[in-house]
């Protein structure tokens, strides 16, 4: 019985090659598009699964509260630790500290590298089972000691060994190769881990020593490992109240600390106002949905080419039902028949998940292999088809299955009007998805563009950053802006302690006139040299920026637009702020200069309140450059490089455009967009595959029905549109649907945007036209070629 | 073997109902060989299907084999019906995508039998209808005797009690006509009952027995001299 099933679930393929073609390639492409999405949503999922550990890893969190606003983030106080190790020993199996990431110049003879990497304690490395090829995973026990990644130790000693070497970090510190361990993959957290160093030899800086019982200096990282049958919920509330008990100074801003699983930092890092909100599990929720829809699209799209073309079956279903077949049997018949294109179509996605991984990598920046050896990978095809064949075949089989045979083999069967309304509530849901990802994407698009064009506050272009990497470049900042002004390829010169395009420091403790009573005031802070103004093209509201007239200007203070709103000052400029207590000794700081705000966090938030501070200490870590528009991008650099390389010559000539880093906050946004995009157009495809066979048979059906017409006078024109008014009526209620619904959905998600662009009615009436458009040219064809037949050959054919 | 009694099928819309068998009763003998005529919408068909079992009479009784079968659900009526009835319809009703073996093995497959079994029975049947030599070819690509030949095949195939034909010839020319009479008559001969419906003389002379219907009624039964003497042989 079976395989008569199978052979006629065959024949009647190959009998109908376009359809066939038309509806495993249209479940295929739905299927791939399900597959690769399946495959993204598992890597986000199985983020950090490098980690044996992972269950049992956490980061030490701190919520803070600045006047009723609570923030959430990872940098804790350096006597944490000591506090933890002390008092919570049997919560903790291990306990590390950890530097941020830092990149650090590399000197090995002739060999200058930038690597990144942290400085840790050494039972870091036995806390994320760091596989170590070469050398001693306690290594870093020594504080001369380091650890390389194994590419990172291929960059510098190339096929010799580098155990044992000793290479110059910084140009300061003189460290022994210890140990080599496996790079940590794709799809990790520290997958960019070049190097380890010793916490040991970092604490010996003196702000680091200093900061041994400061609770306030937030700057550091703790990693832990629960010990054995210690659960994170009762560790993480055991130590809640450790700061706030400690230090009766920070108190008032309320620390609360707690751990943080590993296995949610990828998916679940948003915190607001101190509660957790999600994160990147937004995306992997959005993009399953898409998956799940696109699928529907293609599961819709055989659904009604089956029961289109039930009319061609109505025979068969009649004679087997008079020979004795249950519909129990035609049920099975029919779902066989589904299995059957589902698995050829499986077969052709994997074929097309294969080709497209690579590019589908790039655009999603992934590094996903396809899991050929994973049993459970294959578990869940089968399950995947089983439920692609279940969902498109279960309404065609009963459908198929409940045919009279009387009806059937006396002619009097026809498809009336019940029978194509499923099939029209089936094209109007395909098109309402179809419509309403144009739409979601268009808003994404719109969103993205809007804060792109939103106004930086300062000039992007032609402005370099060189990172200052090595204790060398300390001090040579003034005579570095006049060999790179000498050279002509450099307008002007500035120092910052932050990049451009980061806040890398906070700070609070100032006084100023009228500020109310309890005020805890937060504030961006970066210190910057004179000509900063001028080498970022900065505009001011009022007053200037720092210069080498004013000597004083060593005391004096520039806010931005922002912080004078906040702080609740009038006419600011020539007034004082000051910092420190009566008891420690009062600074007064004179504002000097209004800069108007400049965006240097989050392009989609509003600018935060920043204080700009003049480095009298040497604090630069990036020279920013103003490159000479006159020349081209390629002679400025070289010659920038030249000039650098003559004053340091072992030291790595690194560099960073601004305008590039300012792109890199639009890098997530744009990689959502653009797989949206993608989606979008093959949720279309799949949607017109549909339309196009639906449309042949509605042609087919109505080959009669036209010859008549046309006999009677009908031209070309009214046939047309007498067959495609009907696919355009759906698809105008598919948009009917689709506007308020994505309306709705779309309007929450610009609303997470505090500055974000207004819903434009023109997005609806593009994606309708659009969609109407596409609707059209694809039952033109076989509208027009039915139209254009000859009349007295149709009429034959009947 | 069939006993109906005030039989009773309307057809309504929502305007009209349309009485297709009013009150009809007659019985048919295991063995009897029964033509029914009539003109075109006297109810015929709709008598066949209900002696089929693919259709429910909406009144009247209706005893097959010694069992009442009116108001059997839609599975009771499909397993009788694999069981005991074969069907030879004016359009042979073949399917397309099966090749003759596979057309003519189909009701086998719904009776459970197993494929030794099966193979056995329809190349029996094939060389007793001579068209073995067919076996693997497709309906359309047969002469139209040859595909009501494959037809009769199928539906003695599983050997049914009765076989319900429904002009059997109407496609057919004359000497193809008169190959598929003989082939019914020698069925009938070996003990199958058959109950055909037809417009044509002709064929129904091949019968012992012509019932004539008009407006869902039996008007007039004629009782062919052949069947009465072999009934009076018997």
């Amino acid at each position: 019985m079976f395989k008569n099933y199978i052979n006629i679930a065959f024949r009647n393929l190959l009998k109908h090659k376009g359809y066939s073609a038309i509806n495993i390639f249209g479940l295929a492409l739905g299927m791939a598009v399900t597959l690769m999405i399946g495959l993204w949503v598992a890597d986000e999922v199985n983020f950090n699964s490098y980690f044996e550990n992972k269950p049992r890893l956490a980061q030490v969190y701190q919520s803070q509260t600045f006047n009723g606003k609570t923030q959430t983030g990872p940098a804790i106080p350096r006597p944490l630790e000591f506090a933890l190790r002390e008092n919570f020993e049997s919560k903790f199996k291990y306990l590390s500290m950890a530097s941020w990431s830092k990149s650090r110049n590399f000197n090995y003879k002739e060999t200058a590298i930038s690597l990144d990497g942290y400085s840790v304690q050494p039972e870091f490395t036995q806390m994320i089972n760091l596989k170590i090829i070469q050398g001693d995973a306690a290594a870093l026990k020594s504080s001369n000691a380091i650890m390389l990644s194994q590419t990172a130790a291929k960059t510098m000693f190339g096929a010799g060994n580098a155990m044992g070497k000793i290479i110059k970090v910084n140009d300061v510190d003189h460290m022994i190769v210890s140990a080599i361990y496996e790079d940590i993959p794709e799809g990790n957290d520290f997958k960019d881990m070049e190097y380890l160093m010793p916490w040991s030899l970092y604490a010996k800086k003196d702000w680091i020593e200093s900061s041994i019982d400061q609770w306030g200096n937030n700057s550091f990282q703790l990693f832990v490992e629960l010990a054995d049958g210690v659960d994170l919920a009762s560790a993480s509330a055991a130590i809640t109240s450790v700061k706030k008990e400690s230090d009766a100074e920070v108190a008032p801003f309320n620390p609360q600390l707690f751990l943080f699983p590993m296995r949610e930092w990828h998916l679940h890092s948003n915190f607001e106002d101190g509660v957790q909100t999600g994160g990147r599990i937004e995306n992997v929720w959005l993009f399953g949905i898409i998956g799940a829809f696109v699928l529907l699209l293609a599961c819709i799209n055989f659904m009604n080419l089956a029961t289109a073309r039930s009319e061609k079956r109505v025979i068969e279903v009649g004679i087997r039902k008079t020979i004795g077949s249950t519909k129990n049997q035609l049920i099975k018949q029919f779902l066989t028949e589904s299995f059957l294109v589902v698995i050829m179509a499986c077969i052709l996605a994997l074929a097309i998940t294969l080709v497209f991984l690579k590019p589908f990598n790039t655009l999603a920046d992934k590094a996903i292999t396809f899991p050929w050896s994973n049993l459970v990978f294959w578990v869940v095809i089968l399950l995947f088809i089983a439920f692609t064949a279940l969902v498109s075949g279960s309404y065609p089989a009963l459908y198929l299955s409940s045919f009279r045979p009387i009806k059937v083999l006396k002619g009097t069967f026809k498809v009336g009007k019940l029978a194509t309304l499923p099939r029209k509530i089936l094209v109007v849901t395909q098109f309402s998805v179809s419509a309403a990802l144009i739409i979601g994407t268009l808003i994404v698009m719109s969103q993205i563009d809007f804060s792109k064009n939103r106004p930086t506050g300062y000039t992007t272009e032609n402005l370099i950053q060189i990172p200052v990497m090595s204790n060398q470049f300390l001090g040579k900042h003034d005579m570095m802006r006049n060999q790179f002004k000498k050279s002509g390829a450099v307008l002007e010169m500035a120092t910052s302690s932050s990049p451009t395009t980061e806040v890398w420091s906070n700070q609070s403790g100032y006084g100023w006139e009228g500020k109310p009573e309890g005020f805890q005031e937060d504030l961006a802070y970066t210190q910057i040299s004179y000509e900063y103004v001028e080498t970022l093209k900065i505009k001011m509201a009022a007053g200037r920026g720092f210069s080498r007239e004013f000597p004083t200007d060593s005391t004096a203070v520039i806010l931005n637009e922002s912080a004078v709103a906040y702080m609740g000052l009038q006419d600011p400029v020539g007034k004082y702020l000051t910092q420190g207590s009566n008891e420690g000794g009062m600074r007064k700081l004179q504002i000097i200069g209004v800069m108007k705000d400049m965006v240097v966090q989050s392009p989609y938030e509003p600018v935060k309140q920043a204080i700009y501070m003049f480095d009298g200490f040497n604090n630069a870590s990036y020279w920013n450059l103003r490159l000479n528009p006159e020349n081209s991008m390629r002679e400025n650099l070289a010659t920038v490089e030249k000039v650098f390389k003559e004053h340091f010559p072992n030291a790595l000539f690194h560099y960073d455009f601004i305008d590039q880093e300012y792109a890199k906050k639009f890098a997530e946004e744009d990689r959502i967009a653009s797989l949206a995009k993608v989606f979008t157009a093959l949720a279309i495809v799949i949607s017109c595959l549909g339309l196009f066979g639906l449309a042949s048979f509605v042609a087919e059906q109505r080959t009669k029905e036209i010859g008549v017409r046309k006999v009677l006078g009908a031209s070309v024109a009214n046939l047309w549109m007498l067959l495609s008014k009907d696919f355009l009526v759906l698809v105008f209620i598919a948009l009917l649907i689709a506007a308020p619904v994505s309306y709705y959905l779309m309007h929450n998600w610009v609303q997470k945007f505090t500055y974000h662009t207004e819903i434009s009615i023109w997005i609806f009436i593009a994606a309708g036209a659009g969609a109407l458009g596409i609707t059209l040219f694809t039952v033109s064809f076989q509208a027009l070629k039915a139209a254009f037949a000859n009349p007295v050959k149709s009429l034959r054919t009947q | 073997m069939i006993k109906i009694t005030d039989l009773e099928k309307y057809y309504a819309t929502e305007e009209v109902r349309t009485i297709a068998l009013n009150k009809l009763s007659f019985q048919v003998q295991e063995g009897e060989f029964v033509a029914v005529m009539g003109p075109s919408g006297c109810g015929k068909s709709t008598l066949l299907n209900i002696l089929g079992l693919l259709d429910d009479p909406d009144g009247g009784s209706f005893i097959f084999n010694g069992i009442e079968v009116a108001g059997f659900n839609e599975r009771k009526r499909a397993d009788l019906r694999k069981h005991n009835i074969g069907f030879v319809f004016q359009s042979f009703n073949l399917i397309d995508e099966l090749t003759v073996f596979e057309n003519v093995e189909l009701p086998l497959i719904y009776t459970g039998v197993k494929p030794a079994e099966r193979k056995k029975r329809v190349d029996e049947v094939l060389e007793k209808m001579q068209i073995m030599h067919r076996r693997k070819h497709f309906p359309q690509q047969l002469s139209g005797g040859q595909q009501q030949r494959v037809a009769v095949a199928r539906a003695v195939v599983n050997n049914p009690k009765l076989i319900l034909a429904d002009e059997p010839t109407g496609n057919l020319d004359s000497s193809n006509g008169n190959e598929v009479m003989d082939l019914l008559t020698e069925l009938n001969e070996a003990g199958t009952t058959i109950i055909m419906v037809t417009h044509s003389e002709h064929d129904a002379k091949y019968s012992h027995r012509i019932i004539r219907m008009l407006d869902g009624q039996k008007v007039t039964e004629n009782i062919l001299s052949e069947y009465k003497s072999k009934t009076l042989e018997v």
